[in-house]
Order: structure tokens, then sequence, then C-alpha cells
């Protein structure tokens, strides 16, 4: 198991970010059509996909959007995190085999609850695929 | 900028001709320990103050809670 980050509310400021990047396989687009039971055509039919106007098959806009809870969970505020509450915005569409990139930057943080609120942005060549504000609070 | 009231409605999903500084948890279905803490992150952000530990634990109403912020002698409204 890989260990996640274990900020504190005192070592968090607004202002911090962290980030990671990703490439989504076929095989992970597989698991999560089994996983979630969304098993569109879109996201598992190559010839189907074909005929659409994106041309071959798309990640799931849900599987792109599962890197905001890697992202509190696992790098800020990492262990400590209690999700509380997430948008997305799915705004451009991932490829198998892109490699995406997650940062999360602190926007506001309460000292007297725990909670933070995160701004989430996904980027695929620098452009913004999928974005959200994912509220969390750090557990003592 | 928003209102103590436009707040409330928000996040507590109720109208604003139904928010009275008397309602508690036990009036509204959508005040529970989660949205309770989102509640008061959003009257921080939004009013630019801080509440104490001691504050959000022992606040009963919403009345107690815009007293609160009118001690810090934000305007809410």
């Amino acid at each position: 198991m890989v260990n996640p980050k274990d900020l504190l509310l005192k070592d968090i400021s607004v202002g911090d970010t962290a980030s990671f990047s990703r490439i989504f396989t076929r095989n992970d687009v597989l698991a999560f059509a089994r996983l979630s039971g969304d098993q569109n055509p879109l996201h598992l039919d190559e010839a189907y996909a074909r005929t659409t106007r994106f041309g071959r098959r798309l990640a799931h806009g849900m599987l792109v959007g599962s890197l905001c809870s890697t992202l509190v969970g696992m790098y800020l505020p990492g262990k400590r995190c209690l999700y509380l509450s997430q948008t997305l915005f799915f705004r451009k569409p991932v490829f198998i085999g892109d490699t995406v990139v997650v940062q999360g930057v602190v926007r506001a943080k309460s000292e007297s609850t725990g909670v933070l609120e995160i701004g989430v942005s996904i980027t695929k060549d620098d452009e913004e695929v999928l974005t959200g504000i994912a509220t969390v609070q750090v557990l003592i | 900028m928003r209102t103590f009231n436009n707040i409330v409605a928000e996040v507590f999903k109720i109208s604003d001709a139904e928010i009275h500084d008397g309602l508690s948890s036990k009036d509204i279905p959508e005040w529970d320990s989660m949205n309770y803490l989102l509640f008061v992150a959003e009257l921080e952000k939004e009013f630019d103050l801080s509440f104490s530990m001691d504050e959000v634990m022992t606040t009963q109403c919403l009345g107690d809670i815009r007293g609160i912020i009118e001690a810090r002698g934000k305007k809410h409204g």
C-alpha cells in the first residue's frame, strides 16, 4: 500500500498546492465499467466510438473525476481527510492513453471546523478537462 | 456578497421565508453534522471571520450564530 501524506490542519495554508499525473489504460476503463455498471459503448465499443464525433473510446468522466478523491485522500491533506463534498465539471473528453495532470489548490481554510475548500483542476496538454471544488475536513 | 440568510437557505435547503433565529437542528432536516460544518465554513469565508471551536460546539440555533457574527462587528444582511 502506498502511504498517503499526513498533513495536519496547522501544516496547511490557503494557496498550498499538490499535484500528480495519471494515464488511463484500457484495463482501467474496463475495470471502472465493471465496478460502476456504466457499460456505455462510448467507453467500451471501439467500432461504435468511431461513429461518434469523438472518433475513439473515452474514459468515463467519473473515472477521471475519481482522481479528485486520490488528490484529497493521498496528497492534500492525505491520511486525515474526511471527504465532505465535491463538484465536477466535465469540460473536455479524456481518451484512453491520455496523460492527465491533477492539481489542487487550497482556496479556503476554517480553523474552527477543520474544513478546507480545495479547487481542483485536471488538465491534458495544459488544457482543462475537468474542474471542481472538493470540500474536506482534516481530522484531528 | 451573500447574506446570512442566503447561506442558510443555500446550505440547509430552506426558503428565505422559513428562516428565523429560533431555528435549530431539530427544525431543519438538512441540518446534520456535515452540513453544519459546511455552514460554518461558508460563513467564515463570506464574512471573513473565524469562529472558535467552543462557539462551533455550543451554538444551538441560527440566532446564536447570527449573534456571534454581529458581536464581531460584521454586517450580514
